[in-house]
């Protein structure tokens, strides 16, 4: 094993960027440390203010709560930014605008 | 006529929610009294049969909350909280006291303070302060503005009681604190929102 992990670019369509993120990180992780004012608060799954539509490409999604994305909405394309890890090239688009 | 674990059930919150309302009447919620309370919430959570899983559906995803006792506007808040491994939350506070109490399961709970003036919008600086692991015979308290982070431990899911000073669908703002980010965020008040569904705390 070479030990590297994949990278994928991944196009966000509010911001009209497209940044890489690695196989081993979340999509917001990645926005923020590419300076995307992408919208979030609890960056763990539980409050759906990152919540965003899968326009393009496939994601692992990490542990998060029932209330924060339902089956019906990830049966629809939505997913939680910073629950999701790339497993293909992306292109999202996020639903709401973050509190500070 | 028999009755039902279901009414036994509610019973014995709507109980213990009249010992908390005695406590609160006569000292307030101090960390004494959370003390005496998160010892109320064990003992109930120690009452396995009183919640058998066939009454408490599973997580579609990973996380699910079962409101037991809700008082009516700003009454208590009583749940039931299933979280299955790996499932967390980024260190928080909610803006009101609470108190969990394991029936099974594993979950650990590290506690933060925040060190910086607040004077940078968006920014914050916490520092980890310890943890406790909460499981079955044992629980945790927190005020209003203490600051915790959860992760579900094992492979069993972490089943356990949640007794909130407002209820979940009146929550003040949650405020969320992101060490890695330097940042904090808050999520809207609920305090005045008309038609909230209950269950969506973290």
């Amino acid at each position: 094993m070479s030990g590297t992990v994949a990278t994928y670019r991944v196009a966000i369509g509010n911001a009209g960027a497209t940044i890489d993120c690695c196989a081993d990180e979340t999509v917001l992780q990645a926005a923020i440390a590419a300076g995307i004012d992408y919208p979030y608060a609890c960056a763990s799954g539980n409050c759906a203010t990152c919540v965003s539509t899968l326009r393009a490409g496939k994601v692992d999604m990490l542990p998060h709560g029932d209330a924060a994305l339902s089956m019906a909405q990830r049966a629809d394309g939505k997913v939680l930014a910073c629950r999701a890890r790339p497993r293909t090239d992306l292109d999202i688009l996020w639903l709401g605008r973050g509190r500070k | 006529m028999a009755v039902t674990v279901a009414v036994k059930r509610t019973r014995a919150c709507a109980t213990l929610l009249a010992k908390v309302r005695d406590i609160m009447a006569q000292e307030g919620i101090t960390p004494s009294t959370l003390h005496a309370i998160k010892l109320k919430l064990v003992a109930l959570a120690a009452r396995g049969a009183l919640f058998p899983a066939a009454d408490f559906a599973m997580p579609e995803a990973q996380g699910r909350t079962h409101p037991l006792l809700v008082e009516d506007n700003d009454g208590l808040g009583l749940y039931l909280t299933i979280n299955l491994p790996g499932k967390e939350a980024a260190p928080h506070d909610h803006g009101i006291w609470c108190i969990n109490a394991a029936i099974a399961g594993r979950e650990r709970h590290v506690f933060y303070r925040r060190t910086d003036s607040g004077a940078t919008p968006g920014h914050a600086e916490v520092v980890r302060l310890g943890e406790v692991i909460v499981q079955p015979g044992t629980g945790m308290a927190m005020s209003d503005h203490d600051i915790h982070a959860t992760e579900v431990l094992g492979d069993e899911p972490a089943i356990g009681l949640a007794l909130y000073g407002y209820a979940t669908a009146r929550f003040p703002s949650v405020t969320w604190y992101h060490p890695a980010f330097g940042t904090v965020r808050a999520t809207p008040s609920r305090r005045h929102a008309t038609g909230a569904l209950p269950g969506t705390a973290a």
